[in-house]
């Protein structure tokens, strides 16, 4: 940093310089702060304020509760099953996300094949990305129908006979919602890691493998060590992401049957739009902005120290 | 490269691709060989894989209607700006996290992060409530200014990320000759994190395209919208129009699918190996 | 103080004429379009335009989505001046100020309301009006009832139940499907209650809920328990939405369904093959009444904050006349709302005609309408049938407290 003292940095003035400097990395994040702050400070603050009232947007004179109904939410059974519904979905999801994008990537990355063979496996691996996520719900709906092609194909390879409801089942349902989701998801984590996996100086594996070092330990020490920032950064994003994947589970199983599917994100709309229970939609909301801040201050710790 | 590679590896990996190319690929086949099938024959059992009665009738409905074609229009248009804006502003916000340490970094950090961590659907009525205030309601500007706020905190985050793994002695070399910070950033920092700002621009794209739920509510008159609300358009009260959602779903990810394939050259390995070695 | 009254009286009166010599465009938010042949909405529109020059810009929305959609358009004061509305919704609606009341209007614009075959009140005062009602008669493939061998219609549970399991022995199909998924429980009230409603029951007292000791219903609920435990039903149920429900009977697995019959078209061009026919819902045995027929309605409604009040209730009373709702309704394949409306069914589908025949015989209902969070009250019920055909409660008399204690907190 000492030797960057800027030429280039105008004004002869040394206290005008000296605020200059302060103010650069303000400056570049000034059209990002900007915009946040105008489209989003009022609406959030409108939630945080809705969930200590009562009934808003319904009644026209609502009433301030106080934690009235953070208590109706955390002493709701439904809300206790959607929190740990959603840890499963969410913590299967980005691992199988992490293990399977990670896996693709290295594969497309190999140095057996030539460019043209690993062009068309790249795109096709990158082929979930290209569909909005209630295409991929009806897609897979036709697909794990009693009457779909899964069932077929198992039948036909004489794994199970059975017509399974997967999404019907109780015992299926919540494991088929993860599986439509971790498809669905995977490709942002390949196509990320492939692009940072680029970045990886050359030198570190050859260092590597002439102390003697095998695939995979150059994978835990050169390759996982080079990528954690990026690692850090999609592990964070698609935690927060994946609390509110909603039409993927609205779409096939709106929750149910029961509610074996039934996550944050439903539990929400449902008190929203089907209860007309915006407060306690609000509070819900509250709870999880509570849970995920704590996750941030994590990831930004996690950032400081990488500089 | 002088890494030998053992007779074995080849058939093994060629195998490990194909299986995961059947997991990726199996049911967008499924959904481009049902986009042909009448709607009735979806559903039957045993499946079929090429329907005797395969037609192009759902291609030509979405063409020949001139609403749907606008759903793509309008898709194309507000995901490309989207991309060309979230790209320079998440650049500069990166480059800022990325070399820069000053007062409040961990709190914007935080902030940034914490504030994707409110569920769309509660936030719907607020901000809804705040575009027709700034009289947005039913333009594209609506849309696009809202996709920012989904797109920029990923973009940052990643590009952070990605500038991370770039040697810092690659920018300050720059400025030790006496180039300007601008010149640093996109001189040098920007042209050597490519592929990552081709990862970060195509995720950028798919997020825009794919969003629905502020496409609906944010707009009122279908030559406003895009091609998810088309789409959910085709689900009706009794009925949905199962081969006509599939095959617009199929034309909307073929542009997608080409622009992929033209970004393609830039994962290829090594290609910034030598830069980055400095 | 008189003196600023009289001027702005006479400012009101001037601006109020202004408007008059400008043309007024009404926004008619609606999910019918996409429904109806193509060009038939906006053909009706346009000749509204012709006679009384107001102009009508139509806004189709999703159907999923227009319960989303009103209530946001509601709290930020977008809504379009006339909507379509599903009678599960007026109540909220109607309470949260965001639909106007039509019994203001209509008196205000010396509108006979006794034409209208039904009028969905809240409070006493109207808030929307049924345009064209879907009955929901049951469709029998009568191929596949032939290849197990049954020869008669069933009319009562037992006969049902009795050709569901020859179908079920003697053939590859299942005897009845039912859609209960969560995401759109209406197959509680459209498969389910249809059940109670043919044989007379009903699961209100006096506007409130009356499940408990309610012998009909937990009849019923036994009825339907007891086709799942016989496998008779359909496999899928739990995730089931109509539109696939409806695949079901066109591919041929099943052999009864209670269904709209909206779905006729769909199924001759899915199957134009399928030999099917409308019978009346079975009975509960014993029962000699009348029957009700569930009823599903695309109504209409205006929005609190139309600027066009007037205009508004103009358009409905036209969609509302005798002519253009006959047209509607037999685009539609579906009712009319105005009692003197004549559609001319004589090219419409032979089982529609029997349909109509049948509902003629019967009475219209449908208690979901109209009721404080009407789906939120169907998700209830749903989530307790399932759990009590699954096991987890363990007798009808507690899964019928259950719900009943907590639908009451609704209203």
């Amino acid at each position: 940093m000492k030797n960057v003292t800027a030429q280039s940095e105008r004004g002869k003035n040394p206290r005008l310089r000296a605020i200059f400097k302060h103010s650069t990395p303000y400056l570049y994040l000034a059209p990002t702060l900007i915009l946040m702050i105008v489209l989003l400070a009022v609406p959030i603050f409108m939630v945080i304020k809705y969930s200590f009232y009562d009934n808003v947007i319904i009644n026209k004179n609502p009433v301030l509760v106080g934690l009235e109904n953070y208590k109706t939410i955390l002493s709701d059974v439904r809300f206790h099953k959607a929190v740990k519904n959603t840890l499963y979905f969410v913590g299967v999801s980005v691992v199988g996300h992490l293990i399977i994008g990670m896996s693709f990537s290295l594969l497309l990355n190999n140095r057996v094949f030539g460019p043209k063979t690993k062009g068309i496996f790249r795109v096709i691996y990158a082929l979930p990305w290209m569909f909005t996520g209630a295409v991929i719900a009806i897609l897979w709906q036709m697909m794990l129908n009693p009457n779909g092609v899964i069932n077929y194909l198992l039948s036909v390879t004489g794994i199970s006979s059975t017509k399974i409801a997967w999404l019907s089942d109780r015992s299926y349902a919540l494991g088929a919602v993860t599986f439509m989701n971790i498809w669905a998801g995977y490709p942002f984590f390949m196509v990320s890691i492939l692009a940072g996996l680029q970045g990886i100086s050359e030198d570190l594996y050859e260092a590597a493998s002439i102390d003697g070092a095998n695939v995979f330990q150059q994978f835990f020490h050169v390759t996982i060590p080079q990528l954690k920032p990026i690692l850090i950064s999609l592990l964070t994003l698609d935690f927060v992401w994946t609390i509110f994947q909603f039409d993927l589970i609205w779409i096939t199983t709106g929750g149910g049957p029961v509610y074996a599917t039934e996550t944050l994100s439903t539990y929400i709309y449902k008190q929203g739009f089907s209860r007309f229970q915006y407060s306690l939609a609000s509070a819900t909301a509250g709870l999880v902005l509570l849970a995920c801040t704590i996750i941030a201050i994590f990831y930004a710790r996690q950032q400081k120290e990488g500089v | 490269m002088n890494r030998r590679v053992k007779w074995y590896t080849k058939p093994l990996l060629f195998i490990a691709l194909v299986l995961g190319a059947l997991f990726s690929g199996f049911p967008i086949l499924w959904m481009f060989l049902n986009s042909f099938k009448p709607n009735s024959e979806i559903f039957a059992w045993p499946p079929t894989w090429i329907s005797a009665n395969a037609s192009w009738a759902p291609y030509q409905s979405v063409f020949q209607d001139p609403e749907k074609v606008r759903f793509f229009l309008n898709s194309y248009l507000v995901s490309t700006i989207v991309v060309v804006v979230t790209l320079v502003i998440s650049i500069l916000a990166a480059y800022a996290f990325s070399r820069f340490n000053f007062r409040g970094k961990t709190f914007i950090n935080t902030l940034i992060i914490a504030i994707q961590a409110v569920p769309p659907i509660t936030l719907l009525i607020p901000y809804m409530a705040l575009v027709v205030a700034m009289k947005m309601y039913n333009t594209y500007a609506a849309l696009v200014l809202t996709y920012l706020l989904f797109t920029l905190p990923y973009a940052i985050l990643m590009m952070t990320g990605y500038m991370n793994t770039l040697p810092r002695d690659l920018d300050e070399a720059v400025m030790i000759d006496g180039g300007s910070r601008f010149r640093a950033l996109w001189g040098v920092l920007v042209p050597t994190a490519i592929p990552g700002i081709v990862a970060v621009g195509m995720f950028t794209f798919m997020r825009a395209w794919n969003e629905y739920l502020f496409a609906l509510t944010l707009t009122r008159t279908n030559d406003m919208r895009t091609v998810p609300v088309g789409i959910s358009l085709l689900m009706g009260q009794h009925a949905y129009q199962w081969n006509q959602m599939l095959a617009m779903s199929v034309i909307g990810s073929l542009p997608v699918l080409l622009l992929f394939l033209f970004f393609q050259k830039y994962f290829i390995a090594g290609m910034t190996a030598g830069s980055v070695k400095a | 103080m008189k003196k600023y009254l009289t001027v702005a009286l006479v400012g009101l009166m001037l601006l109020a004429m202004s408007s008059v010599g400008m043309a007024v465009t009404l926004e008619f938010q609606q999910w019918w379009e996409v429904e109806l042949p193509a060009g038939v909405l906006r053909g009706i529109a346009d000749e509204f335009t012709a006679q009384t020059g107001i102009e009508i810009q139509l806004l189709s929305n999703p159907y999923a989505d227009t319960n989303t959609q009103i209530a946001a358009g509601a709290a930020t004061g977008t809504m379009a001046d006339v909507v379509g509305l599903d009678g599960a919704w007026v109540y909220d609606y109607a309470k949260q100020e965001a639909i106007s009341n039509l019994s203001a209007l209509m008196e205000k614009r010396g509108y006979n309301d006794a034409q209208l075959s039904d009028q969905i009140k809240v409070d006493g005062a109207t808030y929307m009006i049924p345009v064209v009602n879907f009955a929901y008669p049951m469709l029998v493939n009568v191929d596949l009832l032939k290849e197990a061998g049954v020869t008669e219609m069933p009319k009562t549970w037992s006969e049902f139940k009795a050709a569901a399991q020859a179908v079920v022995n003697n053939t590859n199909a299942y005897g009845w499907v039912i859609p209960l998924s969560t995401s759109s429980p209406s197959g509680i009230q459209n498969q389910f209650m249809s059940w109670l409603w043919a044989s007379g029951g009903f699961m209100l007292r006096d506007g409130r809920p009356d499940l408990v000791d309610n012998e009909k219903l937990t009849k019923t609920v036994e009825f339907v328990k007891s086709l799942f435990d016989e496998n008779l039903i359909a496999p899928g149920a739990y995730s089931m939405t109509e539109a696939t429900m409806v695949e079901e009977f066109v591919n041929g697995r099943v052999a009864f369904m209670t269904t709209s019959l909206a779905h006729i078209n769909l199924i001759r061009q899915g199957a134009p093959n399928l030999n099917f026919q409308a019978i009346p819902l079975p009975v509960m045995d014993g029962y000699e009444g009348q029957s009700g027929v569930v009823v599903a309605n695309w109504g209409i409604g205006i929005a609190a904050n139309s600027k066009y009040q007037d205009e508004a209730m103009q358009f409905i009373e036209y969609m509302m006349s005798p002519e253009v709702n006959a047209r509607l309704a037999e685009a539609a394949n579906a009712f009319p709302g105005n009692i003197y409306a004549e559609p001319d069914y004589s090219a419409a589908d032979p089982v529609f005609v029997d349909s109509y025949e049948i509902f003629k015989d019967s009475y219209a209902i449908n208690e979901f309408t109209g009721l404080p969070t009407s789906e939120h009250l169907m998700r209830i019920f749903n989530d307790h049938l399932q759990l009590y055909i699954e096991g987890d409660i363990k007798s009808v008399d507690s899964m019928l407290d259950m719900i009943q204690e907590e639908w009451v907190r609704a209203f």
